[in-house]
């Protein structure tokens, strides 16, 4: 019992963050940019780095704001962006990014004290150090961001299933930089608690898994939830068993679930007709 | 003069790594596969890591096995993937392999040697330590897959530009799918031991980047690719040295400065030409 206090924080996150990267996730996957997050990890990372190394601590505001304001200005620059040439797609601007965000912070490394220690910590995130008031943040914040959504759902939904066409040049500017700016927003709050692995299989792993399922959009909201909790829980308890790295856990249970869903699916080309290429 | 010779490994390494990187990328652009390079780097340094936890010597030839035996399996979900599911749920499960190989390496290091270091050099690699002995080692697997490719190059490149017309024209696509990743898994097997995730990954991206927005003939890119490598390589090394920083990255750094300079110059190129030449190169070809 004592075990299930301790974890109380680390659970409630991960209720907090598998809810909204489930949601994103499933737009994510409907886009086909599955890696953006990635690289807005990773410069959400890079950006941070920069920071401690203009003097801020690491936990601090300025620290914050500037990597949330460094992402930001990326994550703009890609929404916008319509770069067509036959071979240098979206999705190799994306790589690009990240490598270089990667390349960045690993220059910096050790100019950084504690700078191998921090890209770890990105890599694999500090979930079981979670404190209650970081919980409430990530409540308020998300909450505001989910209710934004809901605002636009239905444009949002129509844009991630390709029907880009049907609006006007401006306002689909408009409404893909609200998209990714508040996509941006989450994916830095989740990545300092739950590092950029765990951020991306909660975005990928239960929207996946739901993509075998149904094709409501809804309920895939509220599945991806489900699952990304119950792997959640599953991943925690393991990982405190056996002495593993909690968030690296989390994400191979979810790998792991999702392999045995797509193994087991009935049909896995049912779904051909509504996922665009 | 003695900076020079200490760094002429690094940068016999980089030359080689970006030669057959700088061919394989073409196949990664026109395929549309970025992301599956970083993921077969990253179960090739799974098998790595296995070994390494196992004690068993990063030299031997059990360790090499190991991460042949990952490759192939990645190798061929891979390659039996691209047949059967739409192009959505193909990437989800790179992007959930990629994931899950980083993370089951992290765990297994967290396990083994409860320092992070590790994680680090999986990530950079150690590119200002390569001996001779692994570079020529290298060198010499790679001319002979360059040659292979070379050879059946009427199998590889149609495969690579036109699926469709590849599988009408009487290509076995399933075998030579498979052959092409094998081919790409061990170039990246050897290549991440040498210089880590990074490197592999950027290698094979950025300089093809770069070829493609100057010619779309595969002579020409695989000749620029390997000029700009160079060139890039001995900047990044020397200023790495300079400045007391981890070269791989400094190298990387330096590529994707160049491929940002170069499209800079390109759009300004672009608006000079007022009619807009039909060269196809910031504008989709039909």
């Amino acid at each position: 019992m004592d075990t299930i206090l301790f974890l109380a924080a680390p659970i409630t996150a991960c209720l907090l963050l598998s809810g909204i990267l489930g949601y994103f996730g499933n737009h994510i996957l409907s886009r086909g940019v599955i890696f953006v997050d990635i690289a807005v990890a990773q410069v959400a990372a890079l950006g941070t780095m920069i920071g401690i190394l203009l003097g801020a601590n690491e936990g601090s505001l300025f620290s914050s704001l500037f990597s949330l304001g460094f992402t930001l200005i990326i994550v703009s620059a890609f929404a916008i962006s319509k770069f067509k040439h036959k071979e240098f797609s979206q999705e190799v601007i994306i790589g690009i990014i990240y490598c270089m965000a990667l390349a960045a912070a690993m220059v910096m490394v050790d100019m950084v004290t504690g700078g191998s220690n921090f890209i770890q910590k990105t890599l694999t995130g500090a979930i079981l150090w979670v404190t209650w008031k970081d919980n409430l943040i990530l409540f308020i914040i998300f909450s505001v961001i989910l209710l934004l959504h809901m605002f636009f759902l239905k444009k949002f939904i129509k844009i991630s299933q390709g029907e880009r066409d049907s609006f006007p040049l401006s306002e689909l500017r408009l409404l893909e930089l609200v998209f990714y700016i508040t996509f941006g927003i989450v994916v830095v709050q989740s990545v300092k608690i739950g590092g950029i692995f765990m951020v991306f299989m909660y975005l990928i792993g239960p929207a996946a898994m739901t993509h075998f399922i149904t094709e409501n959009w809804r309920k895939r909201f509220f599945l991806s939830w489900i699952f990304g909790f119950l792997g959640s829980l599953i991943g925690l308890f393991v990982s405190f068993k056996y002495s593993f790295s909690n968030g690296p856990t989390i994400v191979c249970t979810l790998g792991l679930m999702l392999f045995f869903i797509a193994l087991f699916s009935k049909n896995p080309n049912k779904h051909t007709a509504q996922i665009i290429e | 003069m003695e900076g020079l010779i200490f760094m002429l490994p690094p940068f016999a390494a980089c030359l080689t790594l970006i030669g057959i990187h700088g061919y394989f990328g073409i196949h990664v652009l026109k395929r549309g596969i970025i992301f599956i390079d970083i993921a077969m780097a990253q179960i090739a340094a799974l098998g790595v890591t296995f070994a390494f936890i196992f004690k068993i010597d990063p030299e031997s030839s059990w360790t090499y096995l190991l991460s042949l035996i990952f490759v192939l399996i990645a190798a061929y979900i891979f390659s039996t993937l691209r047949c059967k599911n739409p192009k959505i749920c193909i990437e989800a499960i790179i992007g959930i392999s990629y994931a899950v190989a980083t993370t089951a390496a992290v765990i297994l290091i967290d396990k083994a040697a409860g320092s992070d270091e590790h994680v680090k050099d999986m990530i950079i690699g150690s590119i200002l330590w390569v001996k001779w002995a692994d570079i020529i080692k290298s060198f010499v697997v790679y001319a002979i897959i360059g040659f292979i490719h070379y050879y059946f190059r009427d199998k590889f490149i149609p495969l690579s530009e036109n699926y469709e017309q590849a599988i009408q024209k009487g290509v076995k696509v399933r075998l030579w799918d498979f052959i092409f990743y094998l081919t790409l898994g061990i170039v990246v097997m050897h290549s991440v031991r040498i210089g880590g995730i990074l490197i592999v990954f950027s290698f094979l991206i950025i300089p093809s980047s770069i070829s493609a927005l100057f010619s779309n003939k595969w002579f020409p890119r695989i000749l620029s690719g390997w000029i700009i490598g160079t060139i890039v390589s001995i900047i990044g090394l020397y200023l790495s040295w300079k400045f007391d920083v981890p070269s791989g990255p400094a190298v990387v750094l330096f590529l994707g400065l160049f491929l940002v300079i170069t499209v800079i110059f390109r759009s300004i190129g672009k608006t000079k030409n007022i009619e807009g030449s039909v060269d196809g190169n910031i504008v989709t070809e039909s």
